[in-house]
């Protein structure tokens, strides 16, 4: 009877949330383009690398809070296929990959509960 | 020295009564169909897998550890490959479209619509172009740097293309197609150089650069032949029939699997079956060797890949070697 290889442990899977790509793994950090252009200068770049963190700090600040701004409110989607919807925004997951919504008005009813994929997502919008 | 000798040939001995242990990647929810490892890179090599689920997933190659999830395809992906570097990832999927990858971000950098399904996907050795191939039996080549402009477009596949692959230094292209024949293209004419017909549906092809060698399976045979000749090396005849093949970098032994779960390991001089390992609960559809030969990863319609021990027993990866206690204690 042989023995079976000893193993450390089982590959690991995928995680449930998120698609991955971690962006602390060392490979994420040491190969990823910056879209920040002044980051790949040199050290006379590093003030204008602050003032654009700066601004891109702003710009997501601005977006996580329009998110908070439309929680429960109408909003218009525009999906593809020249798919529009409209319904109540209830929340985001954490990568932006899916919103809750409820209420969903679609060419076959009313669904009172659902989840949008936003990659089928053109656009969105509501009225503050 | 005395010791080092002892311990090798103990070493071995304890291997050789060892039982091969496959680590199972689970994730997809679907059969995999197509797998493909990267380049060895300075932070170890990478593993690509299609699957039906229409979600490829980059893992690490040598644990099987998952990364991410390239997320955007509609459909079942066929095809998918990584570049040497393990930076750009390209798939081939039913929703008529192929789609170029960050591989390090996992940002959908690229789709390239077709007009049918796709089925295979393959970068040049410097990543600046993409070879695809599918049901509407073109073969095309994409400029990454100019993606807007038309591809370059190769016909004469009478039937779908299942596999495409670059050859002898991106200077020529090899596919495989439904109409029973394999197709050696030359890049700059888009004309066919040689033909090969068979009486069965080739069902996997393989290029081994280093030494020229075009592994192909059909029915229950794996054949091998030179791949800018397309001349004959020798064919090997399976127990059941075989979905693919792979030849160890070294060129020693090959591994194959197919319809009946499991997976056959070949002496490739002798042509004679060493091992055959069962552990697949459905048909083997993909298997390839790792870039250093330390494994081997397969893919199943049961929705897993596995990985299995080129030298089993080996410390590798998350393979652990376990001497005898006794030797242990006393020499370790």
């Amino acid at each position: 009877m042989k023995t079976p290889v000893s193993v450390l442990r089982l590959p690991r899977g995928p995680e449930p949330n998120s698609r991955g790509f971690d962006p602390n793994s060392p490979r994420y950090i040491a190969l990823c383009p910056t879209t920040i252009p002044a980051s790949q200068g040199n050290k006379a770049d590093s003030v204008n690398l602050e003032e654009e963190q700066q601004l891109r700090s702003e710009l997501r600040e601005c977006f996580l809070r329009s998110l908070i701004a439309m929680t429960d409110k109408q909003v218009q989607f525009n999906l593809y296929e020249k798919v529009q919807v409209q319904a109540k925004f209830g929340a985001s997951d954490i990568d932006v990959l899916n919103f809750q919504v409820s209420d969903l008005q679609t060419p076959l009813g009313v669904q009172k509960e659902a989840l949008l994929r936003c990659q089928d997502m053109i656009s969105y919008s509501f009225h503050l | 020295t005395v010791y080092k000798r002892f311990s090798t040939v103990l070493r071995n001995q304890s291997r050789m009564a060892m039982r091969q242990t496959p680590l199972t990647c689970s994730g997809h929810t679907r059969p995999v169909v197509d797998l493909a490892f990267s380049g060895i890179t300075p932070y170890g090599y990478f593993l690509i897998s299609a699957c039906k689920d229409g979600k490829p997933m980059l893992r690490q190659g040598d644990t099987g550890d998952w990364i991410g999830t390239f997320l955007g395809h509609k459909g079942a992906v066929w095809g998918a490959t990584l570049n040497k570097e393990a930076t750009k990832a390209a798939t081939a999927a039913a929703d008529f479209s192929a789609k170029v990858w960050d591989a390090v971000t996992g940002d959908e950098v690229l789709t390239l619509a077709h007009k049918h399904i796709v089925k295979c996907v393959n970068f040049t050795q410097d990543s600046n172009c993409l070879l695809t191939g599918g049901n509407d039996k073109v073969l095309r080549i994409y400029d990454l740097s100019k993606p807007e402009a038309e591809p370059q477009e190769i016909s004469g596949h009478t039937s779908a293309i299942k596999k495409a692959l670059w050859c002898n230094d991106d200077q020529q292209i090899l596919s495989a197609a439904e109409d029973k024949t394999i197709r050696l293209w030359d890049r700059n004419t888009g004309e066919a150089v040689k033909t090969l017909s068979f009486e069965a549906s080739v069902s996997s092809m393989e290029y081994i650069p280093d030494g020229e060698i075009l592994v192909i399976t059909y029915g229950r045979t794996i054949a091998f032949y030179k791949a800018h000749t397309l001349d004959p090396i020798k064919t090997i005849d399976a127990p059941a029939s075989i979905h693919s093949a792979s030849l160890h970098p070294d060129k020693d032994f090959f591994v194959a699997g197919g319809d009946d779960f499991k997976l056959y390991k070949y002496d490739y001089s002798t042509k004679e079956e060493m091992e055959s390992y069962k552990g697949h609960f459905g048909p083997v559809h993909c298997v390839r060797f790792s870039p250093d030969g330390e494994l081997y990863a397969s893919g199943s319609e049961d929705g897993t890949l596995r990985l299995w021990q080129t030298a089993v027993g080996k410390t590798y990866g998350l393979w652990k070697c376990v001497l005898p206690g006794e030797f242990e204690r006393r020499f370790a």
